[in-house]
C-alpha cells in the first residue's frame, strides 16, 4: 500500500501545483473573494499549465504527459492524482480551486458513461475561448430548489419526443451555472420508473430553453460561481443522453459520480486546513504576547500540535480512499469518511486559528477569516456532513437511521 | 436568590424585543450589504434610550442613580437576536461613559459627555497582547501603535483603552480628533463602523488617564465581557430560532428535516450552550452591579471572563450549525444564517483570548515564562 508517500509523479504534481498556488493563486484570492468574481485570467493560466477543463475526460496523459501504465499497474482511476492536485490548489484558495476544477464534476460522468461521440462533443464545447475571451467551463446540474440531499425526488423531467428529450425544471446552486459552455443535467425520463428513470444529459450553452439564472452571493468560495439554471422546454437530442444502452443505473449514476469525486473534495478541505495551519505557524514563530514568545507557551504550541494531528489524519484518510478507488476497491464508506472528516478538520482548524490569532484576524481581508468561511461549504456540498454519516452508518448497520 | 425579572426589567426586555423583531431584523441584511447602519437607527434607538443610558443625567444623559448591568445583559440578549453590528453600535458608549463618570477628571467628563450628548460614539479596546508602547510623560502617557480594529472606532470621538504602563494596568481616554483613523468593513459586524487608530507617540494628558491600577481595568473588562457574552448568547438563540423554523418547513426524504435526530441534536446542544451562556452572562452582570472593592471586582471579572468563554463557544457552534441545518441555502445570503456565522467571530476575538489570559494570570503559574 503506497498511500504513505507520493510516488515521483505525484510528488511532481504536488510540487508544481503547490508552486502555482503560492505564486499565482494567493496573490489574487482575496480580490476575487471581495468582488465575488471568477478568476478568468488565472483559469486561463492554469489551462496553459495543463489543468484543462476536459482533463477528467482526457485521462492521465493530458494531466501528466504520460500514458497510463498498462497491465496490472494500470490504475482504475486518477484519484490519487486528483487528491494531490486538489489539496494544493485549495491550499492557494478553495474558491479558485473550484473555478479551475469545477468542470471536473461535469466531466466525470461523461468520462465514465459517455460514448466516444459524447466525449468528443464535450471536448468540442469546451474548446477555445468564449466571446469575453474566457476559457470555457462546464457545469453539473443535479440539485434543485427543493431537492438537495434527497436526489431521488428530482422534479426536473426529460420527456421523450421523437429523437429528442424535452427538459423542464429548475436547478439550484450550480457551480459555473451562469457561465458554462456545457451542462450535464440530471432529469427524470420516466416518472413511473422512479430511480431507474433518472438520466444525465449533455446540453450545450445556447440550446433554446436552457436559461442560466441568478448568481448567488455566498459566505465563502466566492471565486467560484454558483447560480440557478432553468430548463424550459429545452430540446436535447437523445444521442446526448449519458449511459445510452445498458450502462446506466439511473439515479445510481449520480451516486457513482459523487463517490468518485469525494476524495478530491476531502482533499480540498485538507488544503484549507493546511493553509490556516501554515499561516499560524509563521505567525507564532515570530509573535509575542506581553513580551514573551508565543511559541514558548503550551497554550499556543499544543494547539498547533492538535491541528497537525487532525490534518495528518484527514490527509491519510483522503489518500486511503483515493488509493482504494485507483485499485478498483469499493471505497464508498472510505470516501464518505474522508470527505466528512476533511470537512470537520477544515472547519475546526480554521476556527481554532481564528481564536488564536484573536483581534488581528478581525482585519478586513484576513486570509484565515476567509478560509474559515470557505471551509464551511465542505460540510454542505457533494453530500452534507449528515449525508456522509448516513452513508457510513448504513455501511455499518445496514439500515438508514432517521 | 431569584431568577425572575422585576417589572422594569420585563418592560425593557419587551420593548427591546419588539424593536429587535420589528426593526433590527428587518434592517440587518441591508445594513450588512451596505456595511453601514441605516440613518434611522440613531433616531429610533435614541428614542428608546440607547447611546445615553450610561451618561449621567446631569451631563445630558439618561442615567439617574446606579447603572444596572443586569438590565444591560437582558437587553443584550435581545439585541443579539437582532443584529450584532447594530447591537455593537448601541452598546459601545456604555464602558467609556461609566468609566469616565466613575474615575475620570472633570475635563474628561466634560469632553466625553458633551460629545456623546451631541450624538457622538465612543468605544473600548484592550491591548491584549501588549503590542502597544506606552511611556510615562509627566502625569500623562504617550502611546505608540495601532489600536483596533474595533467596532465604532471608524466614527468614534473617543476610545477607552485598557493597556499596561510599566507593568501596571491603566485606562486611557483617547480623543480621535486629529489622529490617524482608518474606517474598515471586515466581514463580521459589517455595519458596525469599524476602524483602527494609529498613534505615533501621541500624548494622553493626565486629565485623560482615567484610571490606574488593576481594579478599575478589571471592572471595565467585566462590563465589556459580560455585555459581549449576553449578546453572543442572543445570536446563538437567534441562529437556532431561524434553523428551527427552516427545518420545520424543509422536506427531504419525505419528512421535515427538523425531525432527523441528528439535526434535533445540533439544535438541542446549541440551546444547552446558549442557556448556559445566558445564565453566566446574567450572573456576571449581577456581580458587576455589586462590584465595589477588590474582591468583588475580581469575582465579577472572573465570572465575566468565564461567561465569555462559554458564550464564544456557544455562538460559534450555534451559527455554524444553523448554516448546516439550512444546507445550501445556509451558504447564500438570501437567508439570515450566513451573516450570523460571520458575525459570531468577534464575540470570541475582541478583547483578547480569555482562556489564554486566564492561563497567563493563574497564580500557580507565577515564576513561569
Ligand atoms: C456553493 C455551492 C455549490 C454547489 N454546487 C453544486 C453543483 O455544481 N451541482 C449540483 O448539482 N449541486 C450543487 N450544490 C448543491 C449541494 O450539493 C446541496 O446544497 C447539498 O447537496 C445539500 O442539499 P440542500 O441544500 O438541498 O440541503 P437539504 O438536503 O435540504 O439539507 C438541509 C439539512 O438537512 C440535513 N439532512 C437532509 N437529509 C437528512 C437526513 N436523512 N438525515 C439527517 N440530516 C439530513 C442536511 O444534512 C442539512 O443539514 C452546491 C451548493 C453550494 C452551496
Amino acid at each position: 500500500m503506497d498511500i504513505f508517500h507520493d510516488n515521483a509523479m505525484l510528488a511532481g504534481v504536488r510540487q508544481m501545483l503547490g508552486a502555482f498556488a503560492k505564486q499565482y493563486i494567493r496573490p489574487v484570492a482575496m480580490k476575487h473573494d471581495r468582488e465575488e468574481s471568477m478568476p478568468w485570467a488565472l483559469m486561463k493560466q492554469a489551462q496553459a499549465f495543463g489543468m484543462t477543463q476536459t482533463a477528467v475526460v482526457d485521462g492521465r496523459k493530458a494531466l501528466t504527459g504520460k500514458d497510463d501504465e498498462e497491465g496490472a499497474n494500470k490504475p482504475k482511476s486518477q484519484s490519487r492524482l486528483g487528491v494531490v492536485g486538489s489539496e494544493e490548489l485549495a491550499y492557494g484558495c478553495a474558491g479558485v480551486c473550484l473555478a479551475i476544477g469545477g468542470s471536473g464534476l461535469a466531466a466525470s460522468p461523461v468520462a465514465r458513461m459517455g460514448t466516444e461521440e459524447q466525449k468528443q462533443e464535450f471536448r468540442r464545447l469546451l474548446k477555445g475561448d468564449d466571446e469575453h475571451g474566457h476559457i470555457k467551463v462546464a457545469a453539473m446540474a443535479l440539485s434543485e430548489p427543493s431537492t438537495g440531499s434527497d436526489i431521488s425526488s428530482l422534479s426536473t423531467t426529460a420527456r421523450p419526443d421523437g429523437d429528442y428529450f424535452v427538459i423542464n425544471g429548475h436547478k439550484q446552486w450550480i457551480t459555473n451555472g451562469q457561465s458554462a459552455a456545457a451542462y450535464v443535467v440530471w432529469a427524470q425520463t420516466d416518472p413511473s420508473a422512479g430511480r431507474a428513470g433518472v438520466r444525465g444529459f449533455l446540453v450545450a450553452r445556447g440550446t433554446p430553453g436552457l436559461i442560466p439564472g441568478r448568481k448567488e452571493h455566498k459566505l465563502g468560495i466566492r471565486a467560484s460561481e454558483t447560480a440557478q439554471v432553468h430548463f424550459e422546454d429545452c430540446r436535447v437530442h437523445k444521442d446526448m443522453m449519458l449511459g445510452i444502452g445498458a450502462s446506466s443505473e439511473g439515479l445510481g449514476d449520480t451516486k457513482k459520480m459523487l463517490d468518485s469525486t469525494r476524495p478530491m473534495v476531502g482533499a480540498q478541505a485538507v488544503g484549507i486546513a493546511r493553509a490556516a495551519f501554515d499561516y499560524l505557524v509563521e505567525r507564532v514563530q515570530g509573535g509575542t504576547i506581553h513580551g514573551t514568545a508565543l511559541k514558548q507557551h503550551q497554550h499556543v504550541a499544543f494547539e498547533l500540535a492538535e491541528m497537525e494531528m487532525e490534518i495528518q489524519a484527514a490527509r491519510a484518510l483522503v489518500h486511503k480512499s483515493a488509493w482504494m478507488a485507483d485499485h478498483g476497491q469499493d471505497n464508498v464508506r472510505m470516501a464518505s469518511i474522508a470527505k466528512a472528516y476533511g470537512a470537520k478538520v477544515a472547519q475546526d482548524v480554521t476556527a481554532r486559528a481564528l481564536t488564536l490569532l484573536g483581534e488581528e484576524a478581525l482585519e478586513p481581508d484576513h486570509p484565515v477569516e476567509k478560509w474559515y468561511r470557505d471551509a464551511k461549504i465542505y460540510d454542505i456540498f457533494e453530500g452534507t456532513g449528515q449525508i456522509q454519516r448516513r452513508i457510513i452508518a448504513r455501511s455499518i448497520l445496514g439500515v438508514n437511521a432517521t | 436568590m431569584d431568577f425572575a425579572l422585576d417589572d422594569d426589567q420585563a418592560l425593557i426586555v419587551q420593548t427591546v424585543r419588539r424593536f429587535v423583531d420589528k426593526d433590527l431584523r428587518a434592517w440587518a441584511g441591508d445594513a450588512d450589504r451596505a456595511a453601514e447602519a441605516p440613518g434611522k437607527l440613531a433616531t429610533v434607538a435614541g428614542d428608546l434610550g440607547f447611546y445615553l443610558d450610561a451618561v449621567p443625567e446631569a451631563a445630558g444623559g439618561l442615567l439617574d442613580g446606579a447603572y444596572a448591568h443586569v438590565t444591560r445583559a437582558l437587553r443584550g440578549l435581545e439585541l443579539g437576536r437582532g443584529c450584532s453590528a447594530m447591537a455593537a453600535l448601541l452598546e459601545c458608549n456604555v464602558e467609556p461613559a461609566l468609566a469616565v463618570a466613575r474615575w475620570g477628571s472633570d475635563a474628561a467628563k466634560a469632553e466625553l459627555f458633551a460629545s456623546l450628548a451631541a450624538g457622538g460614539l465612543a468605544t473600548t479596546g484592550r491591548d491584549s497582547r501588549g503590542a502597544l508602547t506606552l511611556t510615562a510623560d509627566g502625569d500623562g502617557v504617550r502611546v505608540t501603535g495601532k489600536i483596533g480594529p474595533l467596532p465604532a472606532l471608524g466614527r468614534a470621538s473617543h476610545v477607552l483603552l485598557c493597556a499596561t504602563l510599566d507593568g501596571a494596568p491603566v485606562a486611557l481616554l483617547i480623543a480621535t480628533a486629529g489622529q490617524r483613523v482608518a474606517a474598515q468593513a471586515p466581514s463580521a459586524w459589517r455595519a458596525a463602523a469599524w476602524g483602527t487608530l494609529t498613534l505615533e507617540h501621541a500624548l494622553v494628558p493626565a486629565s485623560h488617564v482615567v484610571a490606574r491600577g488593576a481594579d478599575p481595568v478589571a471592572l471595565i473588562g467585566a462590563w465589556y465581557r459580560s455585555s459581549l457574552a449576553a449578546r453572543a448568547a442572543g445570536v446563538a438563540v437567534a441562529a437556532m430560532e431561524h434553523a428551527r423554523h427552516y427545518a420545520s418547513e424543509r422536506v427531504q426524504f419525505g419528512q421535515p428535516i427538523g425531525r432527523f435526530e441528528s439535526l434535533i441534536g445540533l439544535r438541542d446542544d446549541a440551546l444547552t450552550a446558549a442557556t448556559a451562556a445566558r445564565l453566566m452572562a446574567l450572573h456576571a452582570a449581577w456581580l458587576c452591579d455589586r462590584a465595589t472593592d477588590g474582591a468583588s471586582i475580581a469575582a465579577a471579572a472572573d465570572a465575566a471572563s468565564r461567561a465569555r468563554v462559554v458564550a464564544g463557544d456557544a455562538v460559534r457552534q450555534a451559527t455554524v450549525d444553523a448554516v448546516q441545518i439550512y444546507g445550501g441555502y445556509g451558504f447564500v445570503n438570501d437567508y439570515p444564517v450566513e451573516k450570523l456565522m460571520r458575525d459570531a467571530r468577534p464575540y470570541e476575538q475582541l478583547f483578547g483570548d480569555e482562556r489564554f489570559d486566564r492561563v497567563l494570570a493563574d497564580p500557580d503559574r507565577a515564576g513561569g515564562i
